[in-house]
């Protein structure tokens, strides 16, 4: 874990969880796996806070645990599980877009709480709904286990693994720590509950008499009943989330490299392929023409003839995106998902580029790129650009990792005027050195935000206060007058701060998930091309 | 001639030789004799051997030249003496020194009435040992717009697809004739620097280039095969690390919380946020 990645985590523990949790995380992330007793020796945090603190990571899948031998259960971190959090925005906005507002909550509830029973989720979600909703109207269990239902079987959500059901029969004392296990087959099963009642309201003055009883004879019912889906917890699967968001980028480029039917075609293929094919392959699996007419959604009606011509432009393609494996069922067609992800890495790094040092800086970079292996003088003829500038250029590409220096002695002394040196550019340390940036930028980001914070502290609490203030006097029906006053409590200059803090804040955030965008993509990069070695 | 002695035809080539009637050739069977033309035999009177030793070395390098090391290298003549030959060579109008453009100090010897290769001249890029990057960079952009209306009029087509694709292609004849027409350059251009500028539009990402075979006879087909260009967008609009200031920051790898350079007072964060 670099020193970055340690930043990072520690910053976004701090900001979830505070500042115990966070200490406990940042050295078990530092550190490796250890056991319970040397983690609060070593952090100087009584044995109490260790086990809750543990308690809640462990509960938001952020730390595991293992046995070891002789008995002793060891906590190990896991840094990359952390980075997620800041991707937590992204992944509800998916959802509000799949699955509209239930789905979005839905998925918003099980993040912010990392495991939960299929039943608490469905009521707590059924309650925010009917909160928003207007007066009188409820929101029905069953629309909200529906969503649940269809985000189980698009596999959005995936059941925890379980501590394996020890029979009676088991002679010696329980192990010390559970290992769990799932079974493939079970993991998206949705267990058949059948949950009737609605959501309900925080605040019930306003309802009619008899929904009023009704309601809180319910709520005593339900805190007597067990829960009948006890001990099946669901939590999110963040894979087939990033199986999309990859998917997303693939049609997108697609789309703006050729025309919307072929990006649209793209995305059939790639729907289709969603659950068969497992998402670490480099390859999807082969589909017939016949099939994926037969798939288009419908109302996009082309004709199998200019399907065909689309499929054959799209796999003669420079972009190599797709490929033809076979003839058979009208031709066979595969998308290349490691060249994918690779491409677009590669754009990534050159728009860096372009951004950082310039587009002639950006035409080197690409030249070298293509031809692999380039001198200096030849660069400098390929890309047509004076002498001097092309030099200048290539040695700040150097100084910054960008490029890389391949010597070829001519002679075993090694002797540089003797020697050729190539200029090559080596995509995967690239974009290692750009993910680490990025990780970097990300921290300083979350830094600034709350430095304003903090900056402006004093002004915060005090529009705080005020707002109460008003509710209170709202709730108790003052006069408008009176609000005023208090309103006015706050002066104009000290409002416009309160803007330009909002702004900032609002400012801050975005860019914090755009650059996380940036890391996405390098990161699938990177797994898929250590996955191919 | 089989009637003289060997003896007498060494003595009389050997004669023949020093008086400049006959070059002296090596090939992989033995030496040749060859009979010099009378004209040259005139010119080069009045020089001696090493004069003519050096304008032969001088006249096998062609229209590419030589230089002055590699004329010592080749005919094991003291650097002092090449200097002089090749002075009086010079006053004699009959070699030239040229400056070759990748090196600048560099003067590469040919004869008089060659004309300098591309090679050292640079070609139709350079103009007097000067690389003329604003004509590169109006050709550039011109040969961009061309393949850029293109294929914007065959999107607009809106045809099946095979067709609208195929008419979005150039090939670099056609850009040729273009850019003839267009009369920008006052130098000609042939088909060649025409590729090598598509080339840099490819290394600018905004051009894509397929080669596909041709008839021989097709206008525009080198060997059988074709060139076709076409202007494409980028895959990936500009990328989230650079809308954060730290993206593009200078100093970077010298900010971290505390210091000199920090997150809570860096100034292109504040300029960046009051955008």
């Amino acid at each position: 874990m670099t020193q970055a990645e340690i930043k990072l985590c520690s910053l976004l523990l701090q900001e979830h969880f505070g500042e115990i949790v966070e200490k406990i995380g940042v050295h078990l992330i530092r550190t490796g796996s250890q056991p319970l007793r040397v983690i609060a020796h070593d952090t100087g945090t009584s044995l109490d806070q260790v086990k809750k603190a543990l308690c809640v990571l462990i509960h938001h899948n952020l730390v595991l645990y293992r046995v070891h031998k002789r008995s002793v259960v060891e906590y190990e971190a896991q840094c990359s599980r952390v980075l997620r959090m800041l991707r937590y925005p992204r992944y509800i906005y998916t959802t509000k877009t799949l699955y509209s507002d239930t789905g979005e909550l839905i998925v918003e509830e099980l993040l912010l709480n990392g495991k939960m029973t299929m039943s608490a989720v469905v009521k707590k979600v059924a309650d925010r709904l009917t909160e928003t909703m207007e007066d009188g109207k409820t929101m029905d269990y069953a629309e909200v286990s529906n969503a649940f239902v269809r985000l189980a079987d698009t596999h959005f959500l995936q059941r925890c693994p379980l501590a394996p059901a020890t029979g009676s029969s088991d002679p010696g004392p329980p192990p010390p720590a559970p290992t769990l296990v799932i079974n493939e087959k079970d993991m998206y099963l949705v267990p058949k509950l059948s949950l009737i009642g609605k959501g309900k309201r925080r605040r019930s003055s306003d309802e009619d008499a008899s929904g009023e009883p009704k309601a809180k004879k319910t709520k005593y019912t339900d805190n007597k009943e067990p829960i009948p889906d006890d001990g099946i917890y669901w939590q999110v699967n963040l894979d087939r989330f990033h199986q999309h968001f990859r998917d997303q980028a693939i049609v997108s480029a697609v789309a703006n490299r050729m025309d919307q039917t072929s990006s649209e075609i793209v995305r059939t293929m790639l729907r289709m392929s969603e659950i068969t094919t497992p998402s670490s392959a480099p390859f999807t699996q082969p589909l017939s023409s016949n099939e994926i007419f037969r798939s288009l959604p419908v109302g996009y009606n082309i004709s199998k003839q200019v399907l065909d011509q689309y499929l054959t432009l799209l796999a003669d393609d420079p972009l190599e995106f797709i490929g033809k494996s076979g003839d058979s069922g009208g031709g066979m067609y595969v998308i290349n998902l490691h060249k994918a992800l690779a491409s677009l890495a590669t754009a990534t790094l050159e728009s860096v580029i372009q951004e950082r040092f310039g587009s002639r800086c950006a035409r080197i970079f690409r030249l070298v790129l293509q031809k692999k292996h380039l001198e200096q003088k030849q660069v400098e003829d390929f890309a047509m650009i004076p002498a001097k500038e092309a030099k200048d250029m290539l040695y700040k590409m150097l100084s910054e990792n960008f490029i890389s220096l391949q010597e070829i002695p001519k002679t075993p002394d090694h002797a540089p005027s003797r020697t050729f040196y190539l200029y090559t550019v080596n995509v995967l340390s690239a974009a290692r050195m750009l993910l680490h940036r990025c990780y970097k930028s990300i921290a300083n980001l979350i830094e600034r935000r709350q430095f304003e914070t903090k900056e402006n502290k004093r002004l915060l609490e005090k529009s705080q206060r005020v707002e109460a203030i008003i509710a209170s006097m709202q709730a108790t029906g003052a006069e408008e007058v009176q609000l005023q006053e208090i309103e006015e409590m706050i002066t104009a200059p000290e409002r416009q701060q309160l803007e330009t803090l909002k702004r900032n804040v609002n400012k801050l955030d975005a860019s914090e998930i755009q650059v996380d965008e940036t890391v996405f993509l390098l990161e699938s990069y990177i797994e898929s091309t250590m996955k191919r070695q | 001639m089989p009637h003289i002695e060997a003896q007498q035809r060494a003595v009389a080539i050997n004669r023949l030789l020093s008086m400049g009637q006959l070059d002296l050739l090596r090939s992989n069977t033995g030496l040749l004799y060859r009979i010099k033309e009378s004209q040259n035999a005139g010119k080069m009177k009045g020089s001696d051997n090493q004069e003519k030793l050096v304008y032969q070395i001088i006249e096998d390098a062609g229209n590419k030249g030589i230089w002055s090391r590699d004329i010592r290298y080749k005919s094991n003549l003291p650097l002092t003496e090449i200097n002089k030959i090749l002075k009086n060579l010079e006053s004699k109008k009959l070699i030239k020194a040229v400056k070759s453009v990748a090196a600048s100090k560099k003067k590469v010897y040919m004869l008089y009435n060659l004309q300098p290769d591309r090679s050292v001249t640079g070609g139709a890029w350079y103009s007097d040992q000067d690389f003329e990057s604003e004509f590169v960079e109006v050709l550039n952009q011109q040969c961009f717009k061309f393949l850029q209306t293109k294929a914007e009029t065959a999107r607009e087509s809106k045809q099946n697809p095979m067709i609208q694709r195929n008419s979005s292609f150039a090939s670099s004849h056609e850009v040729w004739k273009y850019i003839c027409e267009l009369g920008i350059s006052k130098v000609e251009l042939s088909m060649e620097d025409i590729e090598t500028i598509l080339n840099t539009l490819i290394y600018d990402g905004k051009v894509e280039m397929t080669i596909i075979a041709a008839k021989e006879g097709t206008v525009g087909s080198v060997d059988g095969h074709m060139k076709l260009y076409r202007a494409v967008n980028p895959i990936l609009p500009p990328t989230g690390l650079v809308r954060a200031p730290c993206g593009l920051c200078p100093v970077f790898d010298d900010c971290h919380e505390g210091g000199e350079i920090s997150p809570s007072n860096c100034i292109y964060m504040t300029e960046w946020l009051e955008f």
